[in-house]
């Protein structure tokens, strides 16, 4: 039984809303996330958003989605140092900087500098280095800011093309930009990038936009082509589907690193620089997807 | 029947419909002349035993009711398997209104309306709980409005006491972590050094807080339970109270009360793993948003963490009925005459109106000398002298003799110390020497100009001030300190952070100071330059987390040019100190015994400086280096060689230092108490365990995250 009252509310609702215009409403990202780490063998039981030597975080503060990914640079391991703790550190931190409101929307980099410097404020001697990109959808004002130091990125997909990309930051052939805490004593030999180091940017968003967030595990072994010939299959902006894709995506690609005569990105970029190699490349694989859609409760 | 329903609760429903099912004629018992409850006891024991003996119950009945009329008892039988199947339902709908709650609240239960609050649970998320049927709220701290120290950065969230706002991170985990409440000290390492400030007689033995936090929430409720979530080593706090001055409304305060809602004795928790603390909490007559948490944690071995602070309570004055009636105790009685009796005291004129009074003489008081009574009222606390000054002409002149308040420490008092109050005290403290007026004065209680004319009056012999945590300050009260008390040694400015810089100016005048902190201040290089060309008498000086300053390691050279009488420094998180400035330092002062240099991350241990400090100090007994990473072998084993005075020692944090050079450090300093391990990557539990074993004067602290 509805009374004139609730009858008269939800047709004045109804007008109101054919009549606004659509920049009226809040966009929010949908994120779903899904990789493998490199090495199976190694069966330890890590929390989630961490796969192999890769994390990543998904958090969102009043009206503002935050997504980062961190690549942990396996080099350390040859000293002693378990690359994992700095990168899931890093982004832990940066998921309790978003939640508690110490950034502000539209310089991601500050997230970035604040969460290494607490990584230094922490009592216990954490060691390695990690590459960092960071998503901030500020829902209100529909714009994505983005920063990234390495080669981990993103890519942004409307439409079935690629609109945005962020570029890679290497120093020399894979060996990207990354924020490192060193050892005492081997601050000079050890390579260490201050945040300022990345780049970052800012662009609108439509709804409909799928934002790919990934570590290079992604990017090395899969071609655009290929990535865009998944997401076409994503039809229903619900997470269920999302995840679905994430999962497809990241087990191509798993698939393609260990296949030993396929030309991968990596390889392709190998080639060029001179080394005769073939294959995929085998690394920890980090995917986040996610949709831009209307913000609902 | 109706004797019986009154002996059943409504808690043994079953009971009741029982009862219902076997009336009783009261004209029957009556007739036997039986008292009618003594009958119904036996009945009832016997409809007790269950409803199978109901047929014996019967019989009973028609014995009692001596009416062995076949027809009435045969209708008595027929009636009885209906009345039980009315009482059933009437069982089953009483239930069901239970349940409901709607019955229990009419009833006016406790039980009901406790369960009803049990009933829901916390809420997560956000700073305002769930709300349940009986109108209770939670909720978490909203904000973090003030505090007396913590040991994180200022611009952080690792170990600030930031993290108490908002819902818990870390708890029911235990362990040293990052998302946790930490303060600055604990355990009693600090009291002992020099550099603390002696202690002030006359302090109330039911005042144990070394430090404070003031978290406000959302709402204002009347508070029904505190809870206080400690992560690790518990048992530090010793006083709740709460404010009637809602920190977030717009109108200024009119009339600001703090109330005790708990406060006991600094304990020590057997295991340092988590737990909630929920003290049993008074009545409080008005809503409040603010607490106010006061700690002690000179009985823990290590630094106590908190994670969050929950605060239960009902938005309308609640009936008494819900809290337990206190015991009314005379600690209690004479607590609430402490808080007031200063304000008592300043508004009762202890002079008599009446010019006429006999006299009559004072007994054996006459035949005591003064200086017996004086001693004798020099053990009285502030408050109590006040009280006493009214007694009688001969103690009024004794308690408001200025020979009693050579030193006053009103810190104790710092809920009810107004203007008016030190307008009182005035004439009584022209020759006083040593004021702590830490922790007073906020939110309005004083101003400063009711603290510069007290001042005036009564600052001109002062030695020592301390006036930590006074907000009230500004500019023009350094000024009149810096102008009224040219003898001060001893100041106190920790954490005043609302002091604006160029106030600090004023403090360079003051050419005696002998112990100087200025812990958490905003005091800025210019300023600390010139205080320390002009006090050239420094021995204490406190400089931690003193974040305006760029360049310590100017300060340090500047240290060691003028104040060559340094015994201790303390530069917890200088962030700018070299080694440059340490070699300085160490060439300049060598009569340094303390030396915190705690987080000053751009010292490095490769350029050889922690080694030439300990050459150069041999006199040293404290050395903090925490989080210093590049603290090695090498380091501490020089000063084993070269500090035999080592009382105190930190090297948290550090991959390189190993078990054989702390076993030599051990060795060689006799007279080491405290040694902080923790964190330290080669040196395992173990390691620690056999130490201590070897070594049982030392302290060995090694904290853990899980």
């Amino acid at each position: 039984m509805l009374s004139v009252l609730s009858y008269g509310r939800i047709v004045a609702r109804a007008v109101l809303g054919g009549l606004s215009q659509t920049d009226g409403r809040d966009y929010s990202l949908i994120t779903a996330s899904c990789g493998f780490g490199k090495d199976f063998r190694k069966g330890i039981l890590k929390k989630g958003m961490c796969y192999g030597d890769d994390a990543c975080f998904i958090a969102r503060h009043k009206s503002v989605d935050v997504l980062g990914v961190a690549d942990g640079v396996g080099g350390w391991r040859d000293y002693g140092v378990d690359p994992s703790q700095f990168s899931a550190t890093l982004m832990r931190t940066c998921e309790r900087l978003v939640k508690e409101g110490r950034f502000t929307p539209s310089n991601p980099v500050a997230i970035l500098t604040s969460a290494y410097y607490e990584l230094l404020q922490n009592k216990v001697p954490l060691l390695g280095s990690s590459t960092a990109c960071i998503v901030v959808l500020d829902r209100r004002s529909h714009r994505l800011h983005t920063c990234n130091l390495g080669d981990s990125g993103f890519l942004v997909v409307r439409g079935g093309e690629v609109v945005h990309r962020s570029d890679e930051q290497q120093h020399y052939f894979n060996t990207p930009f990354q924020l490192s805490i060193a050892p005492p004593g081997a601050e000079g030999v050890v390579l260490s990038d201050s945040p300022d180091a990345a780049d970052s940017s800012s662009f609108d968003v439509q709804l409909g936009d799928i934002i790919l967030t990934a570590t290079d595990g992604l990017f090395d072994n899969m071609p655009d082509y290929m990535i865009l010939q998944e997401l076409k299959k994503l039809k229903n902006t619900n997470y269920d589907s999302i995840q679905q894709t994430a999962r497809s995506i990241a087990e191509q690609a798993h698939e393609l690193a260990y296949d030993p005569n396929y030309m991968s990105p990596f390889a392709q970029f190998a080639c060029d620089n001179g080394l005769n190699v073939r294959g995929g490349k085998p690394d920890d694989i980090t995917v986040l997807l996610s949709i831009v859609a209307e913000y609902t409760d | 029947m109706g004797i019986l329903v009154q002996r059943y609760t409504y808690g043994s429903a079953c009971e009741l419909a029982l009862c219902i099912a076997t009336p009783i004629d009261p004209l029957a018992l009556c007739s036997h002349n039986i008292s009618p409850n003594t009958k119904a006891l036996e009945i009832a024991k016997q409809v007790r035993g269950g409803a199978g003996r109901t047929t014996e119950v019967e019989k009973e009945w028609v014995e009692v009711g001596g009416l062995a009329h076949p027809l009435f008892s045969a209708c008595c039988r027929s009636m009885f398997p209906m009345l039980t199947l009315l009482s059933m339902f009437y069982y089953i709908c009483l239930r069901r209104r239970c349940r409901s709650g709607s019955r229990s609240e009419a009833l006016g239960s406790r039980r009901a309306v406790e369960l009803a609050q049990r009933a829901s649970g916390p809420a997560g998320g956000g700073s305002v709980g769930g709300v349940s049927s009986g109108g209770e709220l939670e909720q978490y701290a909203k904000e973090v409005v003030d505090f007396s120290s913590h040991y994180g950065s200022e611009n952080s969230m690792s170990y600030t006491m930031w993290n108490l706002a908002g819902a818990p991170n870390v708890y029911p985990s235990s362990g040293d972590f990052t998302q946790t409440a930490v303060f600055r000290t604990y355990g009693r390492w600090w009291e002992r050094c020099p550099s603390a400030g002696a202690p002030y007689r006359r302090t109330p033995r039911s005042f144990h807080s070394r430090d404070f936090l003031e978290l406000a929430f959302e709402e204002p409720v009347y508070p029904t339970a505190v809870e206080v979530l400690e992560t690790y080593h518990p048992g530090a706090v010793v006083q709740i109270l709460a404010c009637s001055l809602n920190p977030f409304s717009q109108n200024p305060p009119t009339d600001v009360r703090w109330e005790v809602l708990w406060s006991g004795e600094p304990s020590k928790a057997l295991a340092p793993q988590s737990r909630q603390f929920s003290p049993s909490i008074r009545h409080l007559s008005f809503p409040t948003n603010l607490l106010r948490v006061e700690v002690n944690s000179s009985l823990l071995e290590y630094y106590t963490e908190l994670d969050a602070v929950i605060l239960r309570g009902v938005r309308e004055r609640p009936m008494l009925a819900l809290y337990k009636i206190p015991l009314i105790d005379m600690n209690d009685l004479s607590d609430g005459e402490d808080e007031t009796a200063i304000g008592i005291g300043s508004q009762r004129h202890p002079q008599a109106g009446d010019g006429k009074y006999n006299n009559t003489g004072n007994g054996y008081f006459d035949k005591l000398p003064y200086e017996l009574i004086q001693l004798i009222v020099s053990h009285l606390t502030v408050p109590d002298l006040c009280r006493l000054a009214q007694s009688c002409k001969l103690l009024q002149q004794h308690c408001c003799d200025p020979l009693q308040y050579l030193q006053l420490s009103l810190q104790p008092y710092w809920a009810t110390l107004t203007d008016a109050s030190l307008v009182h005290l005035q004439p009584r403290c022209v020759l006083l020497q040593r004021l702590n007026m830490s922790w007073t004065g906020n939110r309005g209680a004083l101003t400063s100009n009711g603290f510069c004319s007290f001042l005036k009056a009564c600052g001109q012999s002062l030695v020592s001030l301390e006036l930590s945590c006074c907000h009230f300050l500004t500019e023009a009260s350094l000024e009149v300190i810096s102008q009224t008390c040219p003898g001060l040694q001893e100041l106190n400015l920790a954490s005043c952070d609302r002091l604006q810089p160029q106030a600090f100016s004023h403090v360079a005048k003051l050419n005696s100071l002998r112990r100087l902190v200025l812990y958490r201040t905003k005091i800025e290089q210019t300023a600390l330059l010139s205080i320390l060309t002009f006090c050239t008498e420094l021995q204490h000086l406190n400089l931690g987390s003193c974040v305006r300053i760029q360049d310590y390691d100017v300060v340090a050279s500047m240290l060691s040019v003028r104040c060559r009488r340094l015994r201790s420094l303390d530069l917890w998180r200088c962030g700018s100190l070299t080694e440059r400035g340490l070699a300085e330092l160490a060439a300049g002062c060598p009569l340094l015994e303390e030396l915190d240099l705690g987080w000053c991350s751009t010292l490095q241990s490769s350029s050889g400086c922690f080694q030439r400090l300990a050459r150069r100090l041999p006199r040293l007994r404290k050395l903090f280096l925490t989080a210093n990473r590049t603290v090695c072998d090498a380091d501490v084993e020089e000063m084993a060689a070269c500090c035999p005075a080592l009382h105190y020692v930190d090297i948290l944090g550090t991959r390189m230092v190993s078990p054989a050079s702390l076993r030599k450090l051990l060795q060689s300093c006799p007279n080491l108490k405290l040694v902080d391990v923790s964190f330290c990557s080669q040196i395992d539990t173990r390691a620690v365990q056999e130490l201590s074993a070897l070594f049982p004067n030392v302290a060995i602290k090694k904290s853990f995250t899980q």
